[in-house]
């Protein structure tokens, strides 16, 4: 059963002229234990697509359906609560606040679920048990490095015991030694069963993810199943025909080269992604509708 | 919940140390400026009551005059001080049929002769010379510290009692008792000097017993050539709850004298100090008011620093809302920092004004007293203050949305 159902969901930013479509008019389902990564080139709405998921934002058009329930119109402080009990945030950086310790950064959502003082760090405690930083409970953020950081926030997104985890490029400013690290803590937290959603922009990760999409211009044009362990074929196709090896890709971020392909090259290459034909990409500049069935 | 809340905004407080202080100082300044003032107020009050309480709650003060109009329900309703300088209409037939009235047991008339008297070649003019009976000792408790005080038999002997200030500023160390000084020329012996009585800023009696000198009725009618007046007659009741019925038979009697005519004011002691303590709350009031003006100042320095704290602190309320605070929890959290903020700027307040206090009682003739009312107001206060101001930051906080709070870093 879906944990994830988006509905024709499409954002708009801005008003009149400065309209921008972010997502256009998106359907996904999610199903619960997946893996699923998110690529696709800068501005393509990837971080648009988990704010909604995630429920810090609102679909301008469309319906959301997270765990059976319709929450795409939720009032602020509905959309808040299911927001602390349904979902996990790992962002890119600066996860953490500095004025609290690791241990009370990690146990910040149970506050707002009034759960106890004691129980809560007992339960942060253990948490950071689980991602191996116990001895660095009483640490201030700005005493950690980039790598622990990512995993008390991971720490801090388990402890809601959430039904997804969002992680928004959560080794974007990683290493690659870190990288791993958090990658395989992602990666043993989706083997117990958790669903996640991450979007990133090295393909070598795409490794631990078992489903791929693939977005361009808001709209999903790439989706594929994939084998844990194995980078996708697809990506593998489309980024690395030439000659430079990954590893120099991985050296140089493979990001920045994204960003350096103009998006209608990418286009064009698309027709080599295996399962691309979903949704073809249509001229932006229309005129928006909202289209019910 | 609300205990976290109060970590969290001591935590953040914490990290801001100066700005904090800084903040703080406004709501320091302004509740120690009104917890002195009304403790100032309140030691006034208090002095009063002690003299009060040193003649004793069953003594009625007769005065000349309408020196106050009453209500219907016997409160005082104005004060006529034209009365004060008008001559006395108090006489010594008035004396005599107030002693032969039943439950009164000591009757004193207090008659001003004059202010100065002469000592070897020197001479002090800031003094009260009063003449009165015997009756005057029994009225103030016997507080005659050396001597004694004269009795009926001496009505026209040159003798004084004398108040402590006199004594020390006449005769230094020596034992005043049988030294000799001058009123108007002639020799008077130190009978009896009196014990300190309580500095008075508010005489009730309406002279300075420390700066006294008491003599007998005859002497005094002698000295001043028959022309002394009686400014007024203290006398005292046996039994306090007969007081209302003295009182009552005493403003008949009175009146029979004065031919039916009002001229005359008897006041309770309890009167004489809720007159007192009117003007010292009207006052205490005023002034507390103007010092109330640093409150709202500093309330706006509140709300100055959580706005600021607000703006820096954007991307933390995105996570806070991230991880599923709702508006109402960001809401309370700024709310708990202002109030935070006010609340132990009000404790260092109250903390200064006891300093305050203290050294005010070293070094000067105030007494102020610091009472659990004027604490729990001054807390009120600046409670209600650091919440108020906080109000609109905390709004600006909660209102923010998630995605651009965390847009920002
Ligand atoms: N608050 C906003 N106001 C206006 N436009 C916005 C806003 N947020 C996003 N957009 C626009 O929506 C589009 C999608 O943005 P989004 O952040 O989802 O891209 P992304 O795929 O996450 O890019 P990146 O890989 O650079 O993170 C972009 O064109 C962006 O300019
Ligand atoms: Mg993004």
């Amino acid at each position: 059963m879906a944990v994830i159902e988006l509905q024709e969901v499409s954002k708009l930013y801005g008003f009149g002229d400065a309209t921008t479509l972010a997502l256009d008019e998106v359907d996904l389902h999610i199903e619960t234990g997946e893996f699923v990564a998110i690529m696709g080139p800068s501005g393509s709405g990837k971080t648009t697509l988990l704010n909604i998921i995630g429920l810090l934002d609102k679909p301008t058009h469309g319906e959301y359906v997270l765990d059976t329930r319709y929450v795409s119109r939720l009032r602020s402080g509905q959309q808040a609560r299911a927001r602390r009990d349904k979902i996990g945030f790992v962002f890119q950086s600066a996860n953490l606040l500095p004025r609290l310790n690791v241990l009370e950064n990690v146990a910040l959502p149970l506050a707002y679920k009034g759960t106890l003082p004691v129980r809560r760090l007992k339960l942060a405690s253990d948490m950071l048990e689980r991602v191996g930083l116990r001895d660095k409970e009483y640490f201030y953020p700005k005493h950690l490095s980039g790598g622990q950081i990512q995993r008390v926030a991971i720490a801090r997104a388990l402890i809601n015991n959430p039904t997804i985890i969002i992680a928004d490029e959560p080794t974007g400013n990683l290493d690659s030694g870190n990288s791993k690290i958090v990658m395989e803590l992602l990666s043993e937290i989706h083997r117990s069963g958790n669903t996640v959603v991450m979007v990133t922009h090295n393909p070598e990760l795409t490794r631990y993810a078992n489903r791929l999409l693939y977005m361009h211009d808001g709209t999903i044009v790439g989706d594929e199943k994939t084998k844990l362990g194995e980078v996708a074929k697809g990506i593998k196709n489309v980024y690395f025909t030439d000659e430079s090896s990954v590893e120099e890709h991985l050296a140089h971020g493979v990001a920045t080269i994204m960003r350096e392909v103009p998006p209608k090259e990418l286009s064009s290459k698309k027709p080599k992604l295996p399962k691309a034909q979903t949704k073809k990409p249509r001229t932006r500049k229309r005129s928006y509708k909202r289209s019910k069935k | 919940m609300i205990i976290s809340d109060y970590k969290m905004a001591l935590a953040s407080i914490r990290s801001a140390r100066w700005r904090s202080s800084l903040t703080m100082l406004g709501i320091i300044i302004g509740i120690s400026s009104v917890v002195t003032i009304a403790s100032l107020g309140e030691g006034l009050k208090k002095q009063v009551s002690e003299q009060i309480n040193q003649l004793g709650g069953n003594v009625l003060t007769i005065r000349s005059g309408n020196v106050v109009s009453k209500n219907s329900d016997g409160s005082v309703a104005s004060v006529n001080p034209l009365a004060l300088f008008s001559a006395s209409t108090l006489t010594d037939q008035d004396v005599a049929s107030i002693q032969k009235l039943d439950g009164v047991s000591a009757v004193a008339p207090m008659s001003l002769i004059t202010n100065s008297i002469g000592y070897e070649d020197r001479e002090m003019n800031n003094v009260y010379v009063v003449s009165s009976t015997p009756d005057l000792n029994v009225v103030l408790q016997d507080k005659v510290n050396f001597g004694a005080f004269f009795i009926p038999e001496d009505t026209n002997e040159n003798y004084a009692v004398i108040g402590t200030s006199i004594a020390e500023e006449l005769f230094g160390g020596v034992n005043p008792v049988g030294q000799t000084f001058t009123i108007s020329g002639t020799n008077f012996l130190v009978r009896g000097v009196h014990e300190p009585f309580q500095a008075g800023v508010l005489s009730t009696i309406g002279i300075d017993l420390n700066y006294s000198i008491i003599i007998p009725p005859a002497t005094g009618k002698r000295i001043s050539e028959n022309r002394a007046q009686i400014a007024q007659i203290l006398v005292q009741v046996s039994d306090q709850k007969r007081l209302d019925v003295v009182l009552l038979e005493l403003q008949h009697e009175l009146r029979t004298n004065h031919k039916g005519q009002n001229n005359f004011t008897i006041l309770k002691q309890e009167e004489l100090a809720n007159v007192s303590d009117d003007i010292i709350n009207a006052a205490t009031a005023v002034i507390s008011g103007i010092a109330a003006i640093s409150l709202i100042v500093g309330g706006i320095g509140i709300m100055n620093t959580l706005l600021v704290s607000v703006s820096e602190r954007t991307r933390e309320i995105g996570i806070r809302k991230a991880v599923g605070a709702t508006n109402r929890q960001i809401l309370r959290q700024f709310l708990m920092e202002g109030l935070v903020l006010s609340l132990v700027g009000g404790v260092v307040g109250i903390a200064l004004a006891v300093a305050g206090n203290f050294l005010l009682r070293i070094y000067t003739d105030f007494r102020p007293v610091i009472t659990p009312s004027i604490i729990l107001i001054a807390l009120g206060t600046a409670v209600t203050i650091g919440v108020i101001f906080a109000v609109m930051p905390a709004l600006q906080a909660a209102r923010k949305h998630p995605i651009e709070a965390l847009r920002n870093e």
